[in-house]
């Protein structure tokens, strides 16, 4: 009884739903409506000068809402290491991998972080940029971390980066507001020549933090759900 | 000009630059969160009468708004700046004797995260924006809450994450169909083209941002993450949660109703719940035997009696909520604190496990007594103050349905007070049980009293008050204007 009242509430929901949204996924575009997008758009290459519009929107036009994002991470990361305690002690008994599970994830490790700092450095020109780049970097630690018994992680060297990265984003930002342009966050670099690696001012550093921060922090979950009970 | 955004940067900088240096400087880390605080009380106050002259708009990035992310700080922006911080640094006083063990930095680091999601909640002119700090100020308030690692912690964090989580989604959803709709993202923006929006559509957006906010506001339905996780968390954490983190939710929500979808017929609604929200969490409160419990569920009553306040649909019940909300964070905070060290001192949650502690710990009962007092509305406290201008703005209506939920309010007063007063009688009795039990260390004690300084003497400064709330009133009841922006 329970469940037909359920899925008869559920059904309703869905149908409510249904109908008041009809629009939702089929964009109208015959609605005369100024959207923020469409101007960004058109304008973002020229005040800005990245040529990647995506992030012309994350790192510039809503950076402070990716500051607010980083921070979300940082979040997750240190409440994963405030509940999953090391445990101080080696894992009883730890499954010997074979050697060529060993060699190749460490002949693995240097191209996916080189690959990842690629992704991170190219953020303004093509897709990508600092948070999958750090991820790209994470990946390669957590290949390291599930094929190998004993690591020398350093935690410590992780937690100095992820404040250091923070920290250079909010001094990024800083510097901003004391410049000429008196705003947070303000572009104060010269926009350099359009669609090349040195363009686009501080938005390449700040992909360039954001990189080191998403690497550091997801590295540092991996490893604390690893050593945790 | 003092620029407002230092209210966010400094305690998100803090925050990092304890990570960075935690290694090193180990415990010593909570002076720079005491540095951090300080600061943040200073600038705050330094805005306010600014504020009060003309809001502030600062644009970030530079980038103007709509396009850009920008703060919009009117008096409400400011006043609840003040009320943050200034508790914030209070309860921080407290946690340096309260908070011990090893990796003290990451509850100062969770700490200073919790106070920038409120600042960034109460500061934010753009609807995006104030979902992201929405957040980081969920997030670190499920962490806090299970910091101890205890059994009943974490359980309460779970529970509080996921109804928290489910809550955040139909934010989102209510931001994305906003943007959909409207095209834009800026709050006074959308203020303007709200209006524009297709009616069903319209009340679809609200219903979904009220119900996804009120899951941090505690309004009745979605509050069942309270109890468990204002009675487990830490008691500076409750007092946080119960002082401040809820009120902030709720007066986005009402600033929302107000001043950006002005949607006032939702009001009669809202204060419907607001008078059941009272009422359930009164009565839950009368048949609780542990000391947390007890004051999580009064807390429940108050946002309901601050909710009814501010659904009045008048200048005069916005304002008169507020000065409840003021006279909630100061008395609710002492209840709070000192019942931490009665936990502390006796190991004990149990009220009756109290008997006769007076004796024992004078100066907290005695702090325990004001902030009773003053919660219940007794004269010459604040809120006695408080609650007198909410039953007037209520009466002042003139509609028998306010009348009849007057009458509802003062009945759960009555409750409030016996399980109240019933408290205060088990800690004066004189044939106590209770033995080698020592008073609270000093800095906390400061910290109370501080606290208990807000509501003696609030009396004395009430037209300065009333000025001030009275200006966030006169903002929330206006509609949102592109043109204040610019």
């Amino acid at each position: 009884m329970r469940k037909v009242i359920s899925f008869l509430l559920l059904a309703g929901f869905v149908f409510y739903f249904a109908t008041l949204t009809g629009g939702l996924l089929i964009p109208d575009s015959s609605a005369d409506r100024s959207s923020v997008g469409l101007d960004i758009l058109s304008r973002s290459a020229d005040e800005t000068g990245s040529a990647n519009a995506v992030t012309s929107v994350v790192v510039l036009y809503r950076g402070f809402d990716t500051l607010g994002e980083v921070t979300v991470l940082f979040l997750a990361a240190l409440g994963i290491s405030v509940f999953m305690k090391s445990t101080g002690e080696k894992r009883k008994k730890v499954l010997d991998q074979s050697f060529i599970l060993k060699t190749g994830s460490r002949l693995l490790f240097p191209l996916m972080f080189l690959f990842g700092m690629y992704i991170i450095a190219h953020g303004h020109l093509s897709p990508g940029g600092g948070f999958p780049g750090g991820v790209i970097i994470a990946t390669g630690f957590f290949v390291i971390l599930l094929t190998s018994e004993s690591v020398n992680f350093n935690k410590t060297l992780m937690s100095v980066l992820e404040g250091l990265a923070g920290l250079s984003f909010i001094g990024l930002g800083v510097v901003g507001l004391l410049g000429p342009g008196n705003s947070f966050l303000q572009n104060f670099l010269p926009l350099g020549t359009f669609n090349t690696v040195f363009s686009a001012g501080i938005i390449p550093l700040i992909y360039a933090v954001v990189g080191i921060k998403v690497g550091a922090e997801l590295s540092s979950v991996v490893y604390a759900m690893k050593e945790s009970k | 000009m003092v620029n407002p955004i230092l209210l966010i940067i400094v305690p998100l900088g803090t925050a990092f630059l304890i990570s960075l240096t935690a290694s090193f400087l180990k415990n010593s880390t909570k002076y720079l969160a005491l540095l951090a605080m300080i600061a943040n009380v200073w600038v705050s106050i330094k805005l306010l009468p600014e504020v009060m002259q003309h809001s502030i708009n600062v644009v970030i990035a530079g980038v103007k708004p709509p396009l850009g992310i920008n703060l919009f700080v009117g008096p409400s922006g400011a006043v609840f700046s003040i009320l943050i911080s200034a508790a914030g640094l209070l309860i921080l006083l407290y946690s340096f004797k309260y908070i011990e063990g090893d990796s003290q930095h990451k509850y100062y680091t969770l700490f200073l995260l919790l106070i920038t999601g409120s600042h960034g909640m109460v500061l934010t002119g753009d609807v995006f924006n104030l979902f992201v700090f929405f957040e980081i100020l969920a997030i670190s308030s499920y962490i806090l809450v299970g910091y101890e690692g205890k059994r009943n912690g974490l359980e309460a964090a779970v529970k509080y994450l996921i109804l928290g989580s489910i809550g955040s989604v139909l934010i989102l959803v209510a931001v994305a169909l906003i943007y959909q709709e409207a095209g834009t993202l800026n709050m006074a923006d959308l203020a303007d083209k709200f209006g524009m929006i297709d009616p069903s559509k319209r009340l679809m957006i609200l219903v979904f941002f009220i119900t996804g906010m009120g899951v941090e506001a505690a309004v009745f339905p979605l509050n069942s993450w309270l109890p468990d996780a204002h009675s487990s968390a830490p008691s500076s954490i409750s007092a946080m949660l119960s002082g401040f983190v809820i009120e902030v939710a709720l007066i986005v929500i009402v600033k929302f109703v107000y001043s950006i979808f002005a949607m006032t017929e939702i009001l009669g609604f809202l204060s419907l719940v607001a008078v059941i929200t009272l009422l359930v969490g009164e009565f839950a409160a009368f048949k609780q035997a542990n000391i947390k419990r007890v004051l999580a569920y009064s807390s429940i009553g108050q946002i309901g009696l601050i909710l009814f306040a501010m659904s009045l649909n008048s200048t005069g019940g916005i304002n008169a909520g507020l000065m409840q909300i003021v006279n909630h964070t100061a008395s609710k905070s002492i209840l709070f604190l000192v019942a931490g060290f009665l936990i502390v001192r006796t190991g004990s949650y149990q009220i009756s496990d109290y008997r006769g502690i007076a004796k024992k710990m004078p100066v907290s009962a005695f702090f325990f007594v004001i902030g009773v007092l003053s919660l219940l509305g007794v004269p010459p406290f604040f809120g006695f103050f408080s609650k007198l201008a909410i039953i007037i703005a209520a009466l002042h209506t003139g509609s028998i349905f306010n009348t009849v939920m007057v009458f509802l309010v003062l009945l759960g007063t009555v409750i409030e007070s016996i399980y109240f007063l019933r408290i205060i009688q088990v800690m004066y009795n004189r044939d106590g049980i209770v033995d080698s039990v020592k008073e609270a260390p000093f800095l906390p004690l400061l910290a109370i009293a501080a606290f208990a300084v807000v509501i003696l003497a609030g009396f004395l400064v009430l037209p300065q008050i009333t000025g001030y709330t009275g200006g966030v009133a006169s903002e929330i009841v206006r509609k949102m204007q592109m043109a204040q922006v610019f």
